[in-house]
């Protein structure tokens, strides 16, 4: 096999470069139709004074004298400053290294042939979520949005927007969304997972249906948190590797809230995606909750169907990170328990060090599930119209 | 089926049971007054083989949609009429057998009739055999 060495003395063995040839399922032929929907694509601003055009004359002042003052999802010890190093320039040392639509394009888009891919904003911001100052969250929100409109959108057809709003205030939530649900690359509405309440809680049912009025899904990333809330339900882990074990947990957790307490049965056709979280979670949750249903249902008499059948119908679960169990055949095994033909989205979670690229995140799966993961699953789920997808396989 | 007097329609006053195992064996069978009529069930739960008979008669909650911001309310219907397992709480209807979480399952019934004082079911002795 070839071998080649690079300017920066790296060995390429075959094919240089980090691009697929085509992932497995693929057919090579040329795209008759959406073929890969990436669902967790960070984009950041690199100076939060980027934000300043888009914010009003009282919070530029705030944002200049104070910074962000965002509370922060908890101590995490994030190795790599987040972000692969094989694309990043060493010379700067920043987090979450993909600050324009061009670096995007070129390290993800077309290097990977993505066909559609959702934009889920810096983690870092993500503490919005849990900004005591509600009027001062939704500003960031509105700002953030305004930003990611002017630099991101309208201008390449793959790009779709998972708009920010902060749950805190879900008056201030609403607002936001009814202010964006009308531009065609709004494709989902973007929560962190780490709230100052769960979400089954009706204080946040008004957000629930002013995304069911506009068809639009919740993709909610792990991170957020209010200040004081920890990671785990029992403190502060010491190192990250701990910190990321616990988000199973907090997925669970909104889950199960979710389904509870009668969101789904409320807006029948609301769905809400968990991002970040790891996936296997989501089987014992679907066992254990059918079971307890049928034993303490009479708890929850307007839960009219198995816990289960709301979770596949409306959860949907990110593909990454994906587990790599010793075996190949676990795999295939954890898609069946997954039901992943119905729950799966393939994610990339580009460009962080942890991500999963197209080829390698699963293996070859037979061509329906293959579609479904890496394709229809998401084009089910977010909101995406006929004329946007004829415009990125044309 | 055999005919076995089970007791006096006297002695299970309404709200109450009686639980009798007419042949050796672990289970036997429960016998029921649901609002004057009388009914028995095997006393096995079909779900994990726990002693069906003696769990609690109740009702169960009933609503029509999820609490809201402005609504919270769940009622209660079918007092006396249904059975809670005391080994994970299934719910079946005393009447039928039904299982109320599961449509796939019931409990197993036999009929009954008051022949004066007298209370008879119609069991199958198999049913009765040490642990089937």
């Amino acid at each position: 096999m070839a071998q080649t060495i690079d300017k920066l003395g790296q060995i390429h063995i075959g094919k240089k470069g980090a691009a697929p040839i085509a992932a497995p399922g693929w057919t090579g032929k040329a795209a008759d139709r959406v073929k890969l929907v990436d669902c967790d694509v960070h984009h950041n601003f690199h100076d939060p004074r980027q934000l300043l055009p888009y914010l009003p004359k009282f919070y530029q002042e705030h944002l200049l004298d104070q910074g962000l003052h965002l509370p922060g999802a908890g101590y995490a010890n994030t190795p790599f400053r987040r972000t692969r190093p094989d694309i990043k320039d060493p010379a700067l040392q920043e987090r979450d290294f993909n600050f324009s639509l061009e670096f995007m394009q070129k390290e993800l888009l077309n290097r990977w042939h993505i066909d559609f891919a959702l934009l889920t904003g810096p983690p870092v911001f993500y503490a919005v979520a849990g900004l005591p100052d509600p009027d001062w969250a939704a500003a960031l929100c509105t700002a953030f949005n305004d930003w990611t409109i002017e630099h991101w959108l309208d201008q390449d057809p793959r790009v779709l927007n998972a708009i920010l709003v902060a749950p805190n205030d879900p008056v201030l939530a609403v607002k936001e969304i009814h202010r964006l649900a009308h531009r065609k690359d709004t494709a989902a509405v973007m929560m962190p997972m780490q709230t100052p309440d769960l979400f089954g809680k009706r204080r946040y049912h008004p957000i629930w249906e002013a995304c069911a009025e506009h068809n639009l899904p919740v993709v909610s990333h792990i991170g957020g948190g209010s200040p004081g809330s920890t990671p785990t339900p029992v403190g502060f882990p010491s190192y990250y590797m701990e910190n990321r074990m616990a988000r199973p947990s907090v997925a669970s957790a909104q889950a199960a809230s979710l389904i509870v307490e009668g969101v789904f049965e409320k807006f029948p056709n609301f769905k809400f995606a968990l991002i970040e979280v790891q996936q296997m979670w989501a089987v014992p949750l679907m066992w254990h909750m059918d079971a307890d249903w049928k034993a303490i249902g009479d708890q929850t008499p307007w839960l009219k169907r198995l816990p289960s059948e709301y979770f596949r119908e409306h959860i949907r679960i990110g593909s990454q990170p994906m587990h790599e169990p010793p075996q190949t055949e676990q795999v295939y095994q954890m898609l069946e328990m997954l039901h992943a033909d119905e729950t799966l989205i393939f994610c990339t979670d580009f460009p962080h060090f942890d991500w999963n690229d197209p080829v390698t995140v699963l293996p070859k799966l037979d061509e329906r599930l293959h579609r479904r993961v890496f394709a229809e699953n998401a084009l089910e789920l977010l909101r995406i119209s006929d004329d946007m997808i004829e415009a990125v396989v044309a | 089926m055999t005919g076995i007097v089970v007791g006096k329609a006297a002695d299970i006053p309404v709200g109450g049971r009686i639980i009798i195992v007419p042949f050796r064996g672990r289970a036997g069978i429960g016998i029921f007054n649901v609002k004057g009529r009388f009914y028995a069930l095997r006393n096995i739960c079909p779900h994990k083989r726990g002693p069906l008979c003696t769990g609690e008669v109740a009702g169960r909650s009933t609503t029509s949609a999820p609490p809201s911001l402005t609504e919270g309310y769940v009622g209660y219907e079918r007092e006396g009429e249904i059975i809670r397992c005391p080994w994970h709480a299934w719910q079946f209807d005393i009447a039928t057998g039904e299982c109320l979480v599961d449509p796939a399952v019931r409990v197993k019934n036999y009929p009954i009739i008051v022949d004066g004082e007298d209370i008879i079911v119609d069991v199958d002795v198999r049913d009765f055999v040490a642990d089937g």
